[in-house]
């Protein structure tokens, strides 16, 4: 089947089809979900609420872009939706991330990281440069392009990042 | 003097200009804290640079699939598994318990979601009077009935479909998913003795929600496990009763 008559069918309403597109696209929307959310759990949400929105919204689809693409997109809409409405709600700010982002003289590390470490690690930075580290460093994107995706400045964004990668040397590596 | 912040991440992105460059690197020469961590940023940089992506649960697309269908129905006013006309009579296939599993997913989601009963939803000064714990622990406790309820229909199903559907399941994936239900419901017990004892704590509650969320996840596993035997897919099979061993 190609491309455009797996899409036709999607739109068509074909559930079979839909899971063919699912299974094409979930792992990169699932994993983009769980970093920004910084839980698998909430990833699991996000995922089924991005393929739900992507199954009502397929007909507004014109082939403009890559299938891929329009589904990254309308993942990325929802993701930084769910993270503007939780930070509005827990008000939380990372301003007390200063005290770990300090320079720390130490030993020097004898093992490489391990992925698994880092995932584990991206998972517990604070929300805010969380976002802005997965946007920038894991994704992509220029700082202009994060600060316009996170609405907030770009030296805000270059900020966040360093504190997300001095957060991360400090829970990958001790206190050094 | 060190670098600014701006500098150190700019020279980690490669992104600084010959000058700043130059700057940095003289610095570098002769400082070994921040030698140091640059070092570590740039090591950081590059293994973020191989993170892989990540497989959803297989369970997830089910989640999706009953939620799509939910919507069919809605519109067409059919059932949303079975159809408009013959629903009735394939509701006796293991095929329901997906119906089953969603509507126990929807009691205990909806119950995570409660407003005020999430760390968000504390109040902001932290004072209760005991008149107003008291309710909340009454609402709490009958919620969580209303839960167990739902629930225990959810267990009923899959035991049913467990004894009508027996070849299904090999013993030793049976075994498996006996074992990590005791296991679940063991934490359940205790999360549940935690909230007699302390009606309004809120580490138990959180305790006890989580561990229901940990059996509804089994029991996901095990309706997908047993909807991807139906259908013939050993491969999918293979991954669920992969997890479920890793969670055994």
């Amino acid at each position: 089947m190609s491309p455009e008559d797996l899409i036709a069918r999607c739109q068509a309403g074909d559930v079979e089809a839909f899971e063919t597109l699912y299974q094409q696209h979930a792992a990169r929307l699932y994993t983009l979900a769980c970093r920004m959310a910084g839980s698998p759990e909430d990833g699991e949400d996000l995922l089924q609420e991005i393929f739900l929105q992507a199954y009502r919204k397929l007909g507004s689809f014109k082939g403009d872009s890559a299938i891929g693409t329009w589904l990254y997109r309308l993942a990325l809409n929802h993701c930084l939706d769910y993270v503007r409405s939780r930070q509005a709600k827990m008000n939380k700010l990372t301003e007390t991330l200063d005290a770990d982002t300090s320079f720390q003289p130490t030993a020097r590390r004898e093992t490489p990281i391990a992925r698994l470490d880092l995932e584990r690690a991206v998972e517990r930075l604070p929300e805010g440069c969380r976002e802005a580290f997965v946007l920038h460093d894991v994704e992509g994107f220029d700082h202009k392009e994060v600060g316009k995706l996170l609405g907030i400045a770009e030296g805000t964004s270059k900020s966040q990042v360093f504190k997300a990668r001095m957060k991360l040397r400090s829970l990958l590596l001790g206190d050094r | 003097m060190h670098p600014t912040e701006t500098a150190i991440n700019d020279y980690v992105d490669g992104t600084s200009d010959p000058f700043e460059r130059n700057a940095v690197e003289t610095h570098l020469a002769t400082c070994e804290v921040c030698r140091q961590m640059v070092d570590d940023l740039q090591e950081i940089k590059r293994v973020t640079g191989t993170l892989e992506l990540r497989e959803p649960p297989v369970r997830a697309w089910g989640r999706i699939e009953r939620a799509i269908k939910l919507e069919q129905a809605e519109k067409q006013g059919a059932h949303p598994f079975f159809g408009a006309s013959d629903w009735r009579k394939k509701a006796t296939t293991p095929y329901w318990l997906a119906a089953a599993a969603a509507v126990f997913l929807a009691a205990l989601v909806g119950l995570r979601y409660l407003p005020g009963r999430g760390p968000a939803g504390n109040s902001a000064d932290g004072v209760e009077t005991s008149a107003s714990a008291s309710r909340a622990a009454d609402a709490i406790e009958s919620e969580l009935r209303l839960a167990e309820s739902h629930y225990e229909n959810a267990i009923k199903g899959l035991e049913a479909a467990a004894q009508s559907d027996q070849d299904a399941l090999d013993p030793r994936t049976a075994a498996t998913l006996q074992k990590n239900l005791a296991v679940i419901d063991q934490a359940i017990s205790e999360s549940r003795a935690a909230m007699r004892a302390q009606p309004a704590s809120e580490p138990a509650k959180q305790s006890l929600i989580e561990n229901f969320k940990t059996k509804i996840a089994l029991l996901q596993d095990t309706v997908a496990l047993i909807n991807e035997m139906r259908k013939g897919n050993e491969a999918g099979a293979a991954r669920i009763v992969s997890g479920l061993k890793q969670k055994g």
